[in-house]
């Protein structure tokens, strides 16, 4: 260790003691420290690790709390960042909280932001990289789904013996020739004779070989699923990892089979699934055998992605953070394989956090809520009146919509809901807010890491 | 509500230039098409797919990402004179964004290209430097005294030709160039805008200006005033 290392590692990890112990929070300071001191000091702090970067758009977070779980099969001692961590300093935190590191190596599972990949792979060499999927995101913030797609690249570039554990449905994944070896997973459990096309708002669909329309035999959701370009030939990769069946979803639970093992997750959406399978295809990569696999998955430890399930005077509540449309649509479609009668409430705002610009809501399939057995409608958030008309023309039915801006107000109304079952989609300031209301009211304890 | 009149509307490359929730325009039409008797048939129209002037009573063309509308400006070149046919005939079209630079003489990308549109209206769109216009925008019609609330996010600067009016006159934003004050054109019965929101979802007395423009135009001996008497609430 270098003299500045060991005082950059020092400052950080003091500071991160007094912010922790004095102050109850510290996520990215002590990284911004140390980081100061020693611009290197992930070199330093990584040396002994094996580590495994998570990324893309949607579902970094419970891919990466899944491949945890997974991989604890056969590692004792795993480092992982928790969500919200996952930039450069934030990084660098999670390392200066690690028990120092004993002889040997140890493993480290880290979500990492698309643009953050270069930040760490300048420094540390990972063992692979596992791609979730490039979708748009609150373009005001984030830009193309080229360019972010780039912005990996670029970090990857820098690791070429890295393995990368790609979602093969995605023909982004497959448009750029790396020298890395590469592993895809994917479904593989849909109808081959057919041929069909994205719907019109779907983003990426473009051929990566010659700029045709690329079409499907078939779609998982999004612009996932088993692509082929008419035109040149251009065609989904060999899945090395394949779901080969979905048999029940509901909206607390999934169970399908990867490669004829049969798997069970607790918490719902075909999203999750491709979030287990990526996880499954870590853990295989990592030489962990598929029914120890299933079993990770099923033991109890709750794993939580973007829902929360919240007893409100013994309404059934449960809270979904929304902040892109293809996350929207996917939620929407959970939601639908409830059987129960439920109310849904919808709350916009568009602060920084949350993109300033609504527009993304009309890609959002809301067409599709009235076709539910929803018995109560509510809106609100700062940008009610956009969410209120973008509900009236998807035809909620008037008499069942209630407007109401003011949050501490709805938490009011869902006790009044004439079902036992809520449902809240919010985006992210709202949902802080919600979650400062249910705090207060004492229905959830704490906030959110 | 009987449905008694019927209007084709063509999706122009819907598949590719749909990045700001442009689909939510057309879904926007058919709301206020159908409270006033009025069915809309949509059809998207993209790569490879001819365009025919006399098919559609109107057009919405929407805003891509970079890499869609380069191989978009190169495809509609091979619509060129439809279009251009089309507009001269008083066909609707709502351009927006990279729709409404596509249907200028040419704009210049993100990496310096210049990417010819097709000219059926004599704007053009120049780069700003490492800035864009990024916000909450409001603008008033000099002629019929309409406001129009919308999100604009674009790096274009466009400035309008000659036979153009803007769409509005800048309140609060930047509008087409940040200096002239106009926002978006008009000519004919085309609208073009930088405006998200969709422009039609916060602004449905304009979605009505066009339903009725459409109307006029496929039913010019008919007695529209039923239609013409629907009432648009604020939705914004």
């Amino acid at each position: 260790m270098s003299i500045r290392s060991g005082i950059a590692s020092f400052a950080g990890k003091s500071s991160y003691w007094f912010l922790h112990t004095f102050l109850h929070g510290g996520s990215s300071l002590p990284g911004k420290i140390t980081t100061k001191i020693d611009p290197n000091i992930l070199s330093h702090l990584g040396k002994n690790y094996d580590v495994i970067v998570i990324t893309g758009t949607n579902g970094k977070t419970l891919t990466t709390a899944l491949t945890v779980q997974v991989l604890k099969q056969k590692y004792s001692n795993i480092l992982t960042n928790p969500s919200g961590s996952n930039m450069e300093q934030g990084l660098v935190t999670t390392f200066l909280k690690a028990k120092n590191p004993k002889t040997g190596r140890n493993l480290a599972v880290l979500e990492v932001d698309e643009a953050n990949v270069i930040k760490l792979t300048k420094y540390i060499k990972p063992i692979a990289f596992v791609f979730t999927n490039i979708f748009r995101d609150q373009m005001d913030r984030y830009g193309e789904i080229y360019t972010t797609y780039q912005k990996i690249i670029d970090g990857v570039k820098l690791a070429p013996k890295a393995t990368i554990i790609a979602n093969g449905d995605a023909a982004i994944f497959n448009s750029v020739d790396l020298p890395n070896p590469k592993l895809f997973y994917g479904f593989q459990n849909g109808d081959d004779a057919q041929d069909i096309k994205a719907k019109p708002n779907t983003d990426g669909v473009l051929c990566p070989n010659c700029q045709n329309i690329v079409h499907y035999r078939y779609i998982i959701y999004a612009n996932l699923g088993k692509y082929f370009c008419p035109n040149c030939g251009f065609e989904r990769p060999k899945l090395d990892f394949a779901l080969s069946k979905i048999n029940t979803l509901t909206p607390e639970s999934s169970t399908f089979e990867i490669d004829n093992q049969k798997i069970k997750i607790g918490i719902g959406g075909v999203y999750n699934i491709y979030n287990a399978l990526a996880a499954y295809s870590a853990g295989k990569f990592l030489g962990i055998e598929s029914n120890k696999i299933a079993q990770a998955f099923t033991s109890n430890e709750r794993v939580f992605g973007r829902q929360e399930k919240i007893n409100v005077e013994g309404k059934d509540v449960t809270l979904i953070l929304v902040k892109n449309p293809v996350g929207l649509n996917q939620v929407i479609d959970m939601i639908s394989s409830d059987k129960d009668a439920f109310s849904f409430i919808g709350l916009l705002n568009a602060n920084y956090a949350d993109g300033i610009d609504t527009s993304w809501i009309w890609d959002g399939d809301f067409e599709r809520l009235p076709q539910m057995n929803i018995k109560k409608y509510i809106t609100g958030g700062e940008r009610y009146k956009d969410i209120t008309f973008r509900l009236k023309v998807a035809g909620a039915p008037e008499e069942l919509h209630e407007v109401e801006p003011n949050l501490d107000k709805v938490v009011e109304k869902i006790k009044t809901v004439p079902t036992d079952k809520v449902y809240i989609l919010a985006t992210y300031t709202a949902m802080l807010k919600l979650r400062s209301i249910f705090a207060n009211k004492g229905y959830i304890k704490g906030g959110m890491e | 509500m009987d449905m008694q009149y019927e209007l084709n509307v063509a999706h122009l490359y819907g598949d590719l230039m749909n990045t700001y929730g442009d689909l939510g325009n057309i879904l926007v039409l058919k709301y206020y098409a159908q409270q006033m008797g009025v069915k809309i048939n949509s059809k998207v129209v993209s790569l490879d797919e001819d365009f025919k002037a006399e098919d559609y009573d109107i057009a919405v063309f929407g805003g891509g990402q970079d890499f869609e509308q380069v191989i978009v400006s190169k495809d509609i070149q091979t619509k060129k004179d439809e279009l251009i046919k089309y507009i001269e005939n008083d066909g609707c079209l709502l351009a927006i964004c990279g729709g409404f630079q596509l249907l200028g003489h040419y704009y210049i990308d993100a990496k310096g290209d210049k990417i010819p549109g097709i000219g059926a209206l004599d704007h053009y769109t120049e780069p700003q430097d490492n800035n864009r216009f990024i916000g909450n925008i409001l603008i008033k019609n000099p002629e019929n005294g309409e406001e129009y609330h919308g999100f604009e996010n674009h790096q274009g600067v466009t400035h309008l030709g000659k036979d153009e009016k803007p769409l509005g006159m800048v309140e609060k934003g930047y509008g087409n160039n940040g200096q002239d004050h106009t926002e978006g054109a008009v000519y004919k019965n085309v609208y073009c805008t930088y405006f998200h929101g969709p422009i039609l979802a916060r602004n449905g007395n304009l979605a009505k200006n066009i339903l009725m423009a459409a109307l006029k135009r496929k039913y010019p001996d008919q007695d529209l005033s039923k239609a013409a008497s629907l009432k648009v609430p604020a939705s914004y």
